[in-house]
């Protein structure tokens, strides 16, 4: 033989075969790769050269490598045979979208925890009923808010998901789901979601639903909490579909794009109708984005979907009178679903409540100039004080600060404040370092007494606080801790290290 | 144990580094780039398996050239054995969808070279600038292996082919969980996880590596290998910006809060002043 391809990687293969001409030979090599090592790109690598030298491969063995490929991977073979493509290349495989697809309907995914819908679920209803009110008369339409439910014994939230806004509510229920799992409860939203007739769906007997006559959903809606979060990300690429994580605003509006991803060609403007705008604080909670996910003109990306940060819309009024279709859905879990699996589990107590101290120190990217140090000091004057607890902006989360020793066990998230953190209304919060940026703002707002320290004479805090120190958080903290401690303010010592006031 | 972790390059946020223009856009081009932070516990925890268990530990990116540096952190942390980065202008401006199939098929490639599956695949949760949290999902999708999210300790049991990890779960209340799963998988680890080295043998194992990987630091190139599109036999359609479902359409600077308090101003100095903000925050004294 020529040479044994085992002894090289596939590039260092390409290079060596482009020194042989000989048929045979190369059909010597592809059948010690398929005896040796089997690597699909190896094969692929031989069998174009011998395209080359004017050899012939056998279709035989091409099919059954296929077929012992195709694994677990859902759906396998039929996905690889997309129009107008001469050779399957790696990524086909993951696109699973439909042609001329019709979408209708927004549906939310209610997440339960022990046995209740969790506010979030009942938030994102109350929302999704009125984005579908005004979708429906502003496109004379007659669209509605589909709720799913999953896990054990929730035929009465399903009934509860009709009262907080659904029109129907699906819901599915099995022992095996009491906790949540991902691939179960993906497979089994997809499966809900995809027509009867869906060309990548899972099975040939799913009922024909006479209230669901599409494609997929139109729009989808999940909880930005772990398990809603992954759970969004699995189905909607399942779905082969895009989607905005963590967001706190949305709205449906037709948008005129130029991007030439979208459109299909550069210079040109495209009308898409009834997009989900998907507003999401981003970048460290400087900016907002919006994201839109979009059709091309060759692959539909649907349906449109978000996942929803706790607390961002109103938990509405139940209304017990509504009126909605109720369905239990009726599935076959395979054992393969469950290679995860719970075997136990606890109701974490403690964690780090900031709500009810008598004061909150709260600290922002301001100690960046000495992390360790901000944060000492911070707890020093915590320490100073009663009954306080130290907060953090998210912004000293987030950014890539090197804590040491015992210091770096205060920095997680359980003590962000904002948005997307905790709310807390203590008599006294100070908020040290802290720019004040919105985000921030709805965690404290309602604290009685709001005290700033900051060396930017112009940070938004200033116009939200009562008292407003422009100065250097580095020297009036222990400033104040010190004055606590001996029970008068030295400011003589602060005579020379004053920071400069323009 | 074949480990790989998947790493991402994100501008650096911190004080002093971050770089805006003058309508408060961040620029990406002044703005140096560093390891994803959150990607620092996956490492850890792919360092804590290799330590208790051998094997090869591997580091893997998509990302620009450049990205060799965040690649070259990476090894240092995790004291990595092999580099990979996927990189090609027609991966740029990839959603997570995207990202995902592009990551799932360097993943692939690895098992087509190593002839082996990875046992694991690591990853952080959410990166400092797309802040999603969904890659590693999909990644795992992509792949058809089971997913482990928001882990805070990991045992593996290489004999029997499984692992049992802990994990948070949200909601209205906080949730622990203990999850077993088959080998291999997808392990998305939380900012919360901690490694334990509780033997001697582990924590002088770890010493040995930290300076046999730092000499390997010195020339990470040596240990790196660089696959574009055609390498994965990826079409450019279906990656980077065009095959991405999603677009971000416009970027506002977050709107001011509204002023509703009358500040009153002080400096260090003002000693009258300072007073005054003492006055606050005496009644609160005490503490031990």
């Amino acid at each position: 033989m020529a040479l044994d391809p085992a002894e090289y990687t596939v590039d260092e293969l390409r290079d060596e075969l482009e020194e042989i001409d000989d048929p045979s030979a190369l059909g010597e090599i592809l059948d010690a790769e398929r005896d040796g090592k089997d690597r699909k790109t190896a094969k692929g690598a031989i069998e174009s050269r011998l395209d080359d030298v004017g050899g012939d491969v056998s279709d035989e063995s091409e099919a059954a490598d296929e077929a012992a490929d195709s694994g677990p991977r859902a759906p396998s073979e039929e996905t690889l045979e997309i129009e107008g493509l001469d050779h399957p290349t790696a990524d086909k495989r993951h696109v699973r979208a439909v042609e001329d697809g019709v979408y209708q309907d927004m549906w939310v995914y209610c997440e339960t925890q022990q046995g209740e819908l969790i506010d979030v679920s009942r938030e994102m209803l109350g929302k999704a009923r009125d984005l579908m009110d005004r979708y429906n008369e502003d496109y004379d339409a007659d669209e509605k808010v589909v709720a799913v439910v999953v896990g054990d014994d929730v035929a009465d939230q399903a009934e509860e998901a009709i009262a907080y806004g659904a029109d129907v509510a699906v819901y599915y229920e099995d022992e095996r789901l009491e906790r949540f799992l991902h691939v179960p409860y993906t497979r089994i939203f997809c499966d809900v979601a995809r027509a009867a007739d869906h060309p990548y769906g899972f099975r040939d007997d799913k009922p024909d639903y006479d209230w669901h006559g599409y494609d997929e959903p139109r729009y989808t809606m999940f909880p930005a909490t772990n398990n809603g979060r992954d759970l969004s990300a699995l189905v909607q690429g399942e779905l082969d579909s895009g989607l905005a994580s963590d967001c706190n605003d949305l709205y449906i509006e037709d948008v005129e794009i130029s991007n030439p991803a979208k459109t299909g060609e550069p210079g040109t403007k495209t009308e898409f109708e009834r997009v989900f705008h998907m507003k999401r604080p981003d970048f460290s909670g400087f900016e907002y984005s919006t994201i839109l996910c979009l059709d091309k003109p060759e692959r539909e990306f649907h349906p449109q979907g978000a996942s929803v940060i706790p607390g961002s819309f109103e938990v509405p009024e139940a209304d017990p009178e509504r009126e909605g279709v109720v369905v239990e859905h009726d599935l076959e879990l395979d054992d393969d679903w469950f290679r995860t699996d719970v075997i136990e589990w606890d109701q974490l107590e403690g964690g780090i409540d900031l709500s009810g101290h008598e004061v909150v120190v709260a600290l922002g990217r301001g100690i960046g100039r000495d992390p360790t140090q901000g944060i000492e000091l911070g707890l020093a004057l915590v320490d100073a004080l009663d009954d306080a607890a130290l907060g953090l902006s998210r912004g000293v989360i987030t950014a890539s600060y090197n804590f040491e020793g015992h210091v770096e066990q205060y920095v997680a998230e359980e003590r962000q404040i904002g948005e997307s953190g905790q709310v807390v209304e203590p008599p006294l919060y100070i908020a040290a370092g802290i720019s004040g940026a919105i985000q921030h703002k709805v965690g404290c707002d309602e604290s009685d007494t709001i005290v700033a320290i900051n060396t930017d004479a112009d940070a938004d805090i200033k116009d939200w606080s009562d008292y407003f120190v422009h100065g250097d958080l580095f020297e009036v903290l222990p400033m104040l801790t010190e004055a606590l401690e001996e029970g008068e303010l030295d400011v003589a010592a602060l005579a020379d290290g004053g920071i400069d006031d323009e | 144990m074949e480990m790989v972790t998947l790493t991402k390059g994100v501008p650096d946020f911190s004080e002093g580094a971050v770089s805006f223009d003058e309508d408060g856009h961040l620029e990406r081009g002044e703005t140096p780039t560093v390891m994803n932070p959150n990607d620092e516990h996956a490492l850890k925890a792919a360092l804590q398996t290799k330590i208790r268990h051998g094997g090869t530990a591997s580091v893997m990116s998509m990302g620009p050239p450049g990205y060799k540096s965040v690649l070259k952190e990476a090894m240092e942390s995790v004291y990595a054995d092999e580099l990979y980065l996927l990189s090609d202008r027609e991966m740029a401006a990839a959603d997570t969808w995207a990202t995902a199939i592009t990551l799932c098929t360097g993943l692939e490639k690895f098992e087509e070279e190593k002839g082996q599956k990875p046992d694991l695949v690591f990853a952080g949760f959410k990166t400092a600038d797309g802040e999603t949290g969904h890659t590693g999902p999909q990644t795992a999708w992509a792949l058809g292996y089971p997913l482990l999210t928001h882990v805070i300790s990991l045992d593996v049991y290489p004999e029997e082919g499984r692992i049992r990890a802990k994990r948070l779960v949200e909601g209205d209340v906080e949730e622990i969980e203990t999850v077993e799963s088959s080998l291999p998988a997808v392990v998305v680890v939380d900012p919360e996880f901690e490694p334990t080295y509780r033997k001697a043998a582990h924590r002088l194992k770890r010493k040995d590596l930290r300076e046999e990987t730092q000499k390997r630091a010195e020339n990470p190139g040596d240990y790196a290998t660089i696959w574009d599109h055609e390498d994965l036999d990826l079409d450019p359609d279906y990656i980077g910006l065009d095959g991405s479902p999603t677009i971000v359409e416009g970027v506002d600077p977050i709107p001011k809060a509204p002023s509703e308090r009358e500040a009153t101003v002080v400096t260090p100095e003002d000693g009258e002043g300072m007073q005054q903000v003492l006055e606050e925050i005496a009644p609160f004294a005490g503490g031990d």
